[in-house]
């Protein structure tokens, strides 16, 4: 497959093939121009990998896999909300969770467990699915809260 | 906006296929019915606005600030 190449603001210059793009149809919530995304990992044996936006310079969600930090992260999610990304019950797929983490404060590192991104393993098309489900909040904080954080 | 007056079990279309029912009106709180095609979402609005505000937070994460593995 013939290589591209594009820019980015976090990893310079970035080479990829077709094959490596994810397409997200409808964009991802709040973001629905951008459709093309590469995963890039992020260290050699970190949990972590990034999805850049290969439209947007400077857009890319770090994402990781739900199953690193949550035991039993198994949201129900409706056949017909990933149809449209041609996902049917045997369908290879992946589920990732997208991570923020407020500048400079990794201890205060959450994850979206509400809006997980599932992908078609078959085709590459993905979707953030939105979760209206309490028991998976927007943001879930993985590190405990230290003392003086508390305090404040 | 559109502004239309329904009574309990009475509803409005939207387009051909979608249907909005009130279901059941209680005190302040109103239970809607939603019947659309398979592939039209429908969400509370205050979650799609906040899974949308956590997007564009987590659009900005700095390498730096990945934690190692544990």
């Amino acid at each position: 497959m013939k290589q591209q190449t594009t820019e980015t603001a976090r990893f310079g210059r970035i080479t990829y093939t077709d094959g490596d793009l994810v397409s997200f149809d409808q964009g991802l919530v709040g973001f629905p121009g951008l459709s093309s995304f590469v995963f890039i990992q992020h260290k050699e044996g970190s949990p972590f990998r990034w999805m850049q936006s290969v439209d947007e310079a400077d857009v890319a969600f770090l994402v990781v896999d739900p199953a690193h930090y949550v035991d039993g992260y198994a949201p129900e999610i409706a056949e017909t909300s990933v149809e449209s990304v041609g996902i049917v019950s045997e369908t290879p797929r992946l589920v990732y969770t997208i991570v923020s983490i407020p500048p400079g404060k990794p201890e205060e590192m959450t994850l979206n467990l509400a809006g997980p991104i599932v992908v078609n393993l078959e085709t590459g098309r993905a979707k953030q699915i939105v979760i209206e489900d309490e028991c998976y909040p927007i943001r879930h904080r993985v590190f405990e809260k230290k003392q003086s954080e508390e305090a404040a | 906006m559109l502004v239309l007056t329904r009574k309990v079990n009475q509803s409005i279309v939207i387009g051909d296929d979608i249907e909005v029912v009130v279901l059941e009106v209680r005190g302040e709180q109103i239970r809607l019915g939603i019947k659309a095609p398979r592939d039209v979402v429908v969400h509370r609005k205050e979650i799609y606005d906040q899974i949308q505000e956590e997007n564009k937070a987590a659009s900005g994460v700095d390498p730096k600030d990945v934690p190692d593995s544990d």
